[in-house]
Order: structure tokens, then sequence, then C-alpha cells
């Protein structure tokens, strides 16, 4: 898994946290933002895929990721 | 008698030194004088040499030898005036000795160990009870008045029965009335609360969000192509108009409920094109999001489709951030800004900008849709197995949803580090913040999990950046 992953956009990560956050980020922090935003995705796409399984749909439906969008940012609130 | 137990054990040895060396007639006169009732037992004559306290103190020194150096005899002259406690247990102890001696002896002689065990419970509780039961009812009997008192005195029972008839009545009552109403509606108003807040934050979010600028180009994209097909062009001018009032609403950014007024004549134009899309706007609650993001689907399907929505998209981009132009270009290919929206293109503008700005007014970047894809399908895939799909509004769905998410995790690390007293973001923030996400606990380590996913150059940088 890791080893194929391809690195991130370092850059653009750092400059979207820095413009919602009209703050500078330290040297590696955004390497763990994105970890955080890994995870986030992965509790997405589970919570998604519940959502539509539940719903009968074969796919991850847009309309299941959007109900548990809602759901899951809250979880991720600090 | 006597409730100490050391005189017991001291007094025999105590009574042999005494008999052996020094027994003093005005001693033992005394000691008979004292213990005119142990005369009657046997035993006691050893008692009677062992009584005086002069001849238990002196006996063991004499043992010793006499004090032979005058410091000597000084020391226990001393020692004697240090501890004049010394004779009154002494002599206390000569009288209490005897009695228990005498009954020690005799069960010793009896039998040594078992019999006193035996014998003291099984003897006393015999004639013990007897005598007590009509003590105790002679004594209730006589008692009974003075308990009374004390509960006649006692204020509790009167203030207890006095006061609980009012103290209970009026809170029953006070609470029945006013408690119905508030318990509904302090119950509620947290949540109440939380919701609107949360919702509003999201709204908010989506409103700075960059979806909404592409979102009404894809509308009125779509519109356009699908109203060329069908009628005509009549209804892109209608959308146009409202869409460019939108984006002035979300350049207010507080005025969500224009922006919502606006969205429901919007959705009232698109609706009619794309039947599939009703559904899908109706489901979701009435919210920004719901409304913004089926009207998101189109977008990437049919940008993909028509030249002139990918040209649209493609300026779109181009105007708000150079950043994304390669993004932009890689879906479209042709970035030609063909002659297809010109107008639009001059309403979209202005939109599209503001709505690209963070509430800083620092423009926003978008994370690249082929990372969204592919981390998207890969938990997808760990979930769903490996046929897992992911159609692209799904992903317009996904992107959206890690837009929101951006803002809202940058804005907690903003404030984590502003509470620090730091003006960058730290690594301490993001680990408090997965700390407060509950992802890093006693079990897991941001290490562990960063082994988890990252891979190993983030990894070794993240190691480097973050002793443990």
């Amino acid at each position: 898994m890791a080893a194929t992953q391809k690195l991130y956009p370092r850059a653009t990560v750092k400059r979207v946290v820095k413009a919602h956050s009209n703050r500078s980020l330290s040297k590696n922090a955004d390497i763990l933002i994105f970890l955080d935003y890994m995870l986030f995705m992965q509790e997405l796409m589970r919570e998604s895929s519940i959502q539509s399984r539940k719903a009968g749909e074969k796919n991850i439906s847009p309309n299941s990721v959007r109900k548990v969008t809602e759901r899951t940012l809250r979880k991720f609130k600090g | 008698m006597a409730t100490t137990p050391n005189p017991r054990r001291r007094s025999p040895r105590v009574s042999d030194g005494s008999e052996a060396l020094t027994p003093v007639g005005d001693t033992t006169l005394t000691g008979l004088q004292r213990l005119p009732g142990h005369t009657r037992y046997p035993l006691t004559p050893s008692r009677f040499a062992a009584n005086t306290p002069s001849a238990n103190r002196r006996t063991p020194r004499n043992r010793g030898g006499a004090p032979s150096t005058p410091y000597r005899v000084q020391a226990m002259q001393r020692r004697a005036a240090n501890t004049p406690g010394r004779d009154r247990r002494r002599s206390g102890r000569v009288q209490r000795e005897t009695t228990f001696d005498i009954l020690r002896n005799l069960g010793k002689a009896l039998a040594p160990t078992t019999q006193p065990i035996r014998s003291s419970p099984q003897e006393k509780p015999s004639p013990e009870p007897e005598p007590e039961p009509e003590r105790d009812e002679i004594e209730e009997l006589d008692n009974e008045p003075e308990i009374e008192r004390p509960r006649l005195s006692l204020p509790l029972d009167e203030v207890d029965e006095v006061d609980e008839e009012p103290e209970i009545r009026p809170p029953r009552l006070s609470l029945a009335f006013e408690e119905e109403d508030l318990t509904h509606t302090s119950i509620e108003y947290p949540r109440r609360a939380t919701s609107e807040h949360d919702r509003g934050r999201l709204s908010m979010m989506s409103v700075g969000g960059p979806r909404m600028s592409e979102i009404g180009a894809a509308t009125r994209i779509e519109s356009e192509s699908e109203d060329e097909d069908d009628t005509g062009i009549v209804g892109d001018d209608n959308e146009a108009g409202e869409d460019t009032v939108i984006s002035q609403g979300d350049f207010d950014g507080g005025g969500e409920t224009e922006d919502l007024g606006r969205f429901n004549f919007d959705f009232n134009f698109p609706t009619p094109p794309p039947p599939g899309e009703d559904l899908d706007q109706d489901e979701p609650i009435h919210d920004d999001e719901g409304f913004e993001l089926p009207v998101d689907m189109p977008l990437d399907t049919e940008a993909g489709l028509d030249d002139a929505s990918v040209s649209m998209a493609a300026d779109d981009f181009d105007m708000q951030s150079p950043l994304h132009q390669p993004v932009a270009l890689s879906e479209s290919q042709s970035p030609g800004i063909a002659g297809g929206g010109l107008r639009d293109e001059d309403r979209y503008m202005p939109g599209t900008k503001q709505k690209k700005l963070s509430r800083h007014g620092i423009p926003v970047p978008n994370l690249p849709v082929g990372v969204v894809k592919k981390l998207a399908t890969r938990f997808a895939r760990a979930r769903n197995g490996s046929k897992a799909k992911i159609s692209k509004e799904t992903l317009a769905a996904i992107e959206q949803a890690s837009s929101w998410y951006f803002e809202q995790a940058s804005e907690d690390l903003a404030a984590y580090s502003k509470h620090a007293g730091r003006k960058t973001i730290d690594e301490s923030d993001v680990a408090t913040l997965m700390r407060r996400q509950r992802h890093v606990n006693n079990a897991t380590t941001i290490f562990s999990l960063a082994q988890k996913h990252l891979p190993k150059e983030l990894l070794q940088d993240m190691r480097l950046a973050m002793p443990p």
C-alpha cells in the first residue's frame, strides 16, 4: 500500500491549510495533516459504503456520500 | 480487675526472684493488708513475698549484684525519679496480678491451654445471660422514659413531619408546571444550537467553497447544452442572470437564507432538463449542501462530455487560480476558451473568484482530483472489495467533503496554535487535533498511524520532524 502510493502534493496541502487558517505551517506539519485527511477519507468511505449498502446500492452513490459527510465531518471536529 | 496482659507475664518471674532473694516483712504485711481476699486461695503465698514494689524493683538488680559504684546508684535513683509511675504501676500490678495469676495457675494446673478457652465462653454465657435479661428488663422499663425524652427533645421527627409536607408539595407543583415546558425546550436547545451552528458552519464553508462557482457553471453549462438540444437559449439567460446574483450572495457569506432562496429558484430552472437529478436534489436535507452537491454531479459527468462546458470549466480555473490550470487542463485537454460561454464567463468570473477565497481572503487551491480519487478508491476497495468503483458524481461529493474537511481542520489547527501562542501551525497542533479526534490514544500513536498509511519518505520526514 504505502510503497505503491505516490507522494501527495505537499505544496498544495500546505497552501490549502495556510489559506484557511491564515497561519504559516511548520516544515513537516502538512504530513500529519495529510495523514489526518487520509483517516478522514477512510472514515468517509467506510461510512458511505455502509450507507450505500444499507440503501441497497451496488456502488457508492454520491447521495450516500453526501448523507454521511456531515456526520463524518462532525466526528473529525477537533 | 486487671486489664493489661503484661502483669500476668511478668508476675511469675517477679515472684520467683522475690521469694528467693528479699522478702521484707513490712512489705509483706502491706501486701497482706491490701489483699485480704486473696488469702483464701492456696496459691497466694508466692504473691505475698512478691507483692512489694520495692522487692519487685530491686530483685533483678540484686541478682546482677548490688550497685557497686556510686554512679550506678545515682543512675538508678535518677531513673526512679524520672519515672515515678513505676511504683504506682507495680503496686497496682501486684494487686491485679494476684487475682489473675490465681486463675491462671488454676488453669495451668487443670489444663494448660485448652480449658480456659473452653471454660470461659461456656461458663460465661450460661450464668450471665440469666441475670442479664432480668436486669435488662428492669433497666429497660426504667430507661424507657429516658430514651423517649431525647427522642422527644430531638426536633428531627417534628421537623421532618412538619417540613416534609410543604417541601414536597411545592417542588412537585413547581417542577411539574415549569419543567414540562422547560425540559422539552431546554433539552432540545443544545441540540438545536449545535445543529444550527454546524449547519451554519458547513453552509459557510459551502459558501466559501470552491464548488459553488463550478456548480453554477455546471448548471449553466448543462442547461446550455441541454437547452440547446431541446428548446432554446432563453433558459440560459435566466439562469445566468440568477447565477450572478447567487455569486454575489455567496460573496456576502453571511446571507445564507438569501442563497437558499436563490438556489431554490435556480433549481426550478435546471430541473426540467435532467429528470434524474430531481430525485437527488429532493432527497437530501434542504441545505446548501444538498443543493450544491447534486449540482456538482452533472459538472463532472457532462464536463467530460461537452467541449463547451469543459472549456468553461477551464476558464473558471484559469480565472480563479492559476494553480489549477494543470488539473483543469488535464480534465478538459481542450484549453480553448471558445465562444461557447463568452457571456457566461463574464458573469461567472467575479463569483468564482470570490468563492475560491477563504475567509481570510486567501485563495484556496483544490486538492488535485487524482489524489482524492486514488485515496477514495483505495479505501473503498479496502471496504467493498476490489470491484468498488467510484463514479464521477461520487468523486465530486467526496471532493466537496474533503474541502470542507480541510477548512474545518485548518481552522481547528489555527485555534490550537493560537492558543499555544504560536504563529505557525506546529506538528504538536496536529497531534492535538488527532488526539481530540480520538485517532491517537493509548493504543495507537501517530507513528503507528503513519506507518499504516504514509509512504516511507513521508514517514521519515515525519520522524525527523517530531521525535517521539
